[in-house]
Order: C-alpha cells, then sequence, then structure tokens
C-alpha cells in the first residue's frame, strides 16, 4: 500500500529532516509513527501525500510513485488519502456540513448526494447531529472529530493523523484514538504520528520509530506493551 | 462535475468574496469604474468630433473668387476651366448681387454696409470636391497655384485647409485618449490584481484545506477569476453610468455652441456599450489572472 525506498528529504536550507528512509507499510495496516519533535514525522507524512518531494528515494502509494505523479494528477492522490492535523484545520466561518462535504462539492455532486454522505461521515464520528453547527460552537474533541469525517468522506484507502490529539486532553484523546482504531478495523489504512507513548503503550500495533530524520526502530507492540525508548539528541 | 456546475459554484463563491472583502472590492470597482469613465470620455469626444469633421469634409466648399472688374463672360469662362479638372464635382456662380443678398440675410443689420457699393463683395466660383484620391494631394496643389495665376482669380478659398488643422488636434486627441486609457487600465488592473490576491490570502485557510481533500488548481482559482471579473464588470457598469449620466446633463448646455455640441452630439451605440463592459471584464480577468500567476495559489508557505 505504501512503500518508501531510500527516501532522503533535505529543504534548501540545508537542514536535513529525513535520510535514508525505508519501509513498507500493508493494506490496512495501523502503524503509529513516533519520534521527539523534529525528528522528521511530519515531513513523512507530508511526502506521502505529496505536499512535499522527496530529495532521494522513492515512495509508492498503491504503486505509483508519488513523486513522478504530474502536478494536475496530485488532487486525484489527495482524493484517495485523508489526512488529520493537530490543529483540525477547520474553516471557522463555514458549519459542520460545509467543513465535511468539501471533496463531494468539489467533485459535483448535488446536494442531496452531500448530504447523505457527510451525514454518514459526521454519524461514524459521532457526530450527526451537529451538522449546522459552526465549529466554534464545538469542543476540540468534536472538532478533531469533524476533521475525521472530513477526512473519511470519501472513503478513502490511507487515513493520515498528525499529532492529531496534541491539543487535546487525555480522555479526549482515548475517545479520538479509539475512533482511529475502529477506522482502521474496517479496513482504512491509518499512519498516526504520535509521541504519546501512552498511547502507543495502550493500542499496540506497529511502531516506527524516527530520530533526527531516520528510521531507527521498527517493531510491533501488543496492547499494554512498552513502547520503543524515545532515542536521546533530537534534530530540532 | 461539469463545467457548468463549476461556473455556478466559481460565481456563487466569488460573490461571497466580494462581499466579504467590501470595502477593497468596491476599491477596485471605483479604480476601474473612473479609469473606463476617463476612456470613455475621450472616446465619445473623440469619436464625435471626428464624426463631425467628417461631415465638414462632406461639405466642405472650394471658392474661387473674382476680382470686382470680372465680366459675367470671363466668370463662365473659368467656370468652365474649374469645371473641367477632375477633382471638382459641381461649380455655381456666385454673381456680385447674389453675394450681397446672401450677405443682407446673413447679418441684416449689417446690410448698409454693402448696399450700393459696387466693390464690397466680389462675385465667385463656389464648387464642391471630390474627395482626393491617395497621391492627388500635391497634384491638386500645382493646380491650386495655376488658378491663382489666372488673369481675373484674386482669392482661393479651400475649407479642407481648416478642416485638416482640426482633423490634426483630433487626431492629437485621439493618440492622448489612447494613451491615457492604456494607462488607466494597466491601473484598474494593478488594482484588481491587488485586491484579488488580497481576498485569496484571506482565503489561505480554506484554500490548504480545498488543496488538502484533492481540489483541482482550476477549482480553487475559478472563483478568484471570477471575483477579478465580477470587479471589472460592476466597474464598466459604473463607467457607463457615469458617462451616460454626464453625457445627457451636458449635452443641453453645449447644444448653444456648434463645436461643443458637436461633441455631445451622439452617445456610446448599444454595440460600443457592450465593448465597455468586456473591456471591463477583461480588465479584471486579466488582473486576476496576473495576480494568481502561475504559483499555486495562497500556498501555505507564502
Amino acid at each position: 500500500m505504501i512503500q518508501l525506498f531510500h527516501v532522503s528529504k533535505r529543504f534548501p536550507t540545508g537542514q536535513v529532516a529525513l535520510e535514508d528512509v525505508t519501509f513498507h507499510v500493508d493494506k490496512g495496516q495501523f502503524c503509529f509513527l513516533t519520534g521527539s519533535s523534529g525528528a522528521g514525522k511530519t515531513t513523512l507524512l507530508r511526502l506521502i501525500f505529496r505536499e512535499e518531494v522527496p530529495s532521494e528515494g522513492q515512495i509508492l502509494v498503491n504503486g505509483r510513485n508519488v513523486a513522478a505523479i504530474p502536478k494536475s494528477k496530485i488532487p486525484f492522490l489527495r482524493r484517495t488519502i485523508g489526512v488529520v492535523f493537530q490543529d483540525f484545520r477547520l474553516i471557522e466561518r463555514k458549519t459542520v456540513f460545509e467543513n465535511v462535504a468539501y471533496l463531494p462539492r468539489i467533485l459535483g455532486l448535488d446536494g442531496g448526494r452531500q448530504k447523505r454522505m457527510a451525514f454518514e461521515a459526521l454519524r461514524r464520528v459521532g457526530l450527526a447531529h451537529r451538522l449546522a453547527a459552526f465549529p466554534r460552537q464545538l469542543s476540540g474533541g468534536e472538532q478533531q472529530r469533524v476533521a475525521i469525517a472530513r477526512a473519511l468522506i470519501a472513503e478513502p484507502e490511507i487515513l493520515i493523523a498528525d499529532e492529531p490529539t496534541g491539543n487535546l486532553d487525555p480522555e479526549l484523546s482515548r475517545e479520538i484514538v479509539s475512533l482511529f482504531v475502529d477506522i482502521n478495523r474496517r479496513g482504512t489504512t491509518v499512519i498516526y504520528a504520535t509521541h504519546d507513548h501512552a498511547t502507543i503503550r495502550r493500542i499496540g500495533k506497529r511502531v516506527l520509530t524516527l530520530s533526527q530524520g531516520r528510521l531507527v526502530d521498527d517493531r510491533t507492540l501488543e496492547p499494554g506493551e512498552p513502547a520503543p525508548p524515545e532515542p536521546s539528541g533530537a534534530a530540532e | 462535475m461539469t463545467l457548468l456546475q463549476a461556473l455556478r459554484d466559481f460565481a456563487r463563491e466569488a460573490l461571497i468574496g466580494l462581499l466579504r472583502s467590501l470595502r477593497v472590492s468596491a476599491l477596485a470597482v471605483v479604480t476601474i469604474g473612473v479609469s473606463l469613465f476617463l476612456a470613455g470620455a475621450f472616446y465619445l469626444v473623440s469619436r464625435n468630433l471626428e464624426n463631425t469633421v467628417r461631415r465638414w469634409r462632406d461639405e466642405a466648399r472650394f471658392v474661387v473668387y473674382v476680382e470686382p472688374a470680372t465680366s459675367a463672360a470671363r466668370l463662365e469662362e473659368l467656370a468652365r476651366r474649374v469645371r473641367a479638372v477632375p477633382w471638382i464635382s459641381e461649380v455655381t456662380i456666385v454673381s456680385r448681387e447674389e453675394a450681397e443678398r446672401r450677405f443682407e440675410r446673413s447679418f441684416p443689420s449689417l446690410s448698409d454696409l454693402v448696399r450700393g457699393t459696387s466693390a464690397a463683395l466680389p462675385a465667385s466660383l463656389e464648387a464642391r470636391l471630390r474627395p482626393l484620391a491617395e497621391g492627388q494631394q500635391e497634384p491638386f496643389r500645382a493646380w491650386v497655384r495655376e488658378l491663382l495665376q489666372i488673369e481675373g482669380v484674386e482669392l482661393v478659398d479651400d475649407d479642407r485647409d481648416w478642416i485638416g488643422q482640426i482633423e490634426t488636434v483630433a487626431a492629437v486627441v485621439r493618440a492622448l485618449g489612447l494613451v491615457l486609457t492604456a494607462i488607466l487600465i494597466a491601473a484598474s488592473v494593478f488594482t484588481i490584481a491587488s485586491v484579488v490576491r488580497l481576498t485569496s490570502y484571506l482565503y489561505r485557510d480554506e484554500i490548504a484545506v480545498m488543496r488538502l481533500v484533492g481540489a483541482t488548481e482550476f477549482y480553487i482559482r475559478g472563483p478568484f477569476y471570477f471575483e477579478g471579473l465580477f470587479q471589472g464588470l460592476l466597474g464598466a457598469l459604473v463607467a457607463l453610468g457615469g458617462l451616460s449620466a454626464a453625457h445627457f446633463a451636458v449635452r443641453p448646455q453645449l447644444e448653444a455652441s456648434l463645436v461643443a455640441g458637436a461633441l455631445a452630439e451622439r452617445f456610446l451605440s448599444p454595440s460600443e456599450m457592450v465593448g465597455l463592459l468586456g473591456l471591463g471584464a477583461l480588465a479584471g480577468l486579466v488582473g486576476a489572472v496576473l495576480s494568481l500567476g502561475r504559483e499555486q495559489v495562497a500556498s501555505e508557505r507564502s
């Protein structure tokens, strides 16, 4: 599903974000991506949904080399990947429905179909009753669930989450993580970036650890098993 | 998504964008409105002046004044000679008596000045000129010089001399208008470009989300192109309204003067109005296209 071969990313400033990273994520797998701040987690995720291009190496998503995709075709790749961020990225002036229904609107689906899809996505995250609310009327956890619904609306094959619980209290974080696990059970491949070891320990699953742009650990944990130790010497 | 659906979406989003940044949008509309108003005013003055000059040229006379002592027979002979050249379409002999009658009709209070004075107004030949073909100017002038050498011919008055001077003035007005129009339209395009760029900046969060979920660049840029187009179109409507109000307010006051009246003679035709609206819309669209350029619109890192 997702394959990285000797991927490096260097920015024009000379900063090395990733160095010779190689791993595969199979279809339907749940994979934590961990490491201290500046380890390269966000850059790696951005490479997968083609927000960045690698300086070296190849990234294949569903067998396609994403770095070689022409600019005009990038939107079609992104329609198969749902992305959730720590800061939710909801549009304050739009209702929950409008925030969730971006993709069906872009696809030109009729209003009824847009509503049905948005309703279904919001039902999955338990917010079907808040269609008409504005983001500011929702709690942080609810806002993140709206963002997840937006990422899920087209039933993507891959769901990428970049520190999705970073702004939430522990109780809400548990809810959100459970939601991702549930989404993964239904067949969606999930890559979940976090440096919250408690979450990793509670859930288990595969854990990829980055340090200073290098993949330093790749193991699968059972629930309750301790997360790999935090490597010392972060890049930033 | 069909093109029609996309255009409908773009128009709706563009209108929301205009309302969201109402003040700067209004500034852009007023700027292009003033620019197109001035451009339109220059065009109207220049075109009406050209029409008037063309009409004067069509009615232009070529008058040969003869010496007071010239006999009627000599006048007939001169008329035959003038009629024989290819540039003259028709010749009318105006006797001294007829010249006096015309003077008295035109200036009744001054009729005492000419009554009974045999040499006050000379007889003349009034000719109508055919339009001169390319390269005929010099032979015509040479013929006029020859005509002045003929015994009995005192003066030749060609209306086209002063009409030519007015045509030069009209050409200068037209050239000035074109230069001014180009400068003003460029300023409008720049203003619209700045406003559209500002709006795209206001929408950067939404653009980032649209890009994230897979919107194409066409879908992201479309509303901004429409916004520029709407601003240009609204500016052109403002200009058209201003021109119309100015034309109909000024025209009755100018009718007392021959030249000034001619300048306000005719307003824009329907096709010219459509042209002005099209020019405004085009300026707005060009401004939007230039403002967004080839880079990604309001990129998160910009």
